[in-house]
């Protein structure tokens, strides 16, 4: 089965919060391209890699992901 | 002034897995160009024959062999997008050098003459970053 994009708020989070990707990318302890990969709903997270960027927003995941786009 | 101040994170870890890995690359390239010439100059001066010729001439293998460790290093550190990009871009570099290196051996088979294994390693090598940047724009 291929992987499912999965939609996400994370340009709408970084923009409100007035991050840089870079900046979000080391808060996370990843690449920027995997920010830029994120954003464009082109690569879904792990479970772990998720939590950490709901922990960043302090946001449940569900309001940062849209888990119907995965169905 | 942002509406939320960041914290200061630690080193960014992909970030410190990449500089390690650089680091290391650069170090093991160095020792292989050091050791490759110190044979060749050895082999040209002394001409050894034997046993000392066939390990004289696996020597400039140590340093390179050096760098399969540092890469599984930068790969279990790294983050798992990268890990995901390598992975698909290796397996993909694995299917064309195989199915190319046994379409040669067929074409051996019929009259070809044989080739340098060389070529194998030069078809994996150029497969893997055609593949690596297909990879990467898929991504994006």
């Amino acid at each position: 089965m291929p992987s499912l994009p999965v939609k996400n708020r994370l340009k709408v989070l970084r923009a409100e919060h007035d991050w840089s990707q870079a900046e979000l990318a080391d808060q996370l302890g990843v690449a920027r391209q995997t920010i830029v990969a994120l954003e464009a709903g082109k690569y879904a997270p792990s479970l772990p890699l998720a939590f950490r960027i709901s922990r960043v927003f302090s946001k449940p995941v569900e309001e940062i992901f849209d888990a119907d786009s995965a169905e | 002034m942002k509406q939320t101040q960041l914290p200061h994170p630690p080193l960014n870890p992909t970030v410190a897995a990449t500089r390690r890995y650089n680091v290391g690359l650069a170090l093991a390239m160095a020792a292989y160009l050091v050791v490759l010439f110190a044979t060749i100059w050895t082999i040209r001066h002394y001409d050894p024959q034997g046993f000392l010729r066939f390990v004289l001439a696996l020597a400039p293998l140590v340093p390179i062999a050096l760098i399969v460790p540092i890469g599984v290093r930068y790969f279990r550190e790294t983050d798992e997008f990268e890990r995901r990009m390598t992975t698909e871009s290796l397996a993909i570099a694995a299917g064309v050098t195989a199915l190319l290196s046994a379409t040669y051996a067929f074409l051996e088979n019929a009259g070809l003459p044989p080739l340098s294994a060389w070529w194998t390693w030069t078809v994996l090598m150029l497969s893997w970053a055609v593949a690596r940047m297909t990879v990467c724009r898929r991504y994006r």
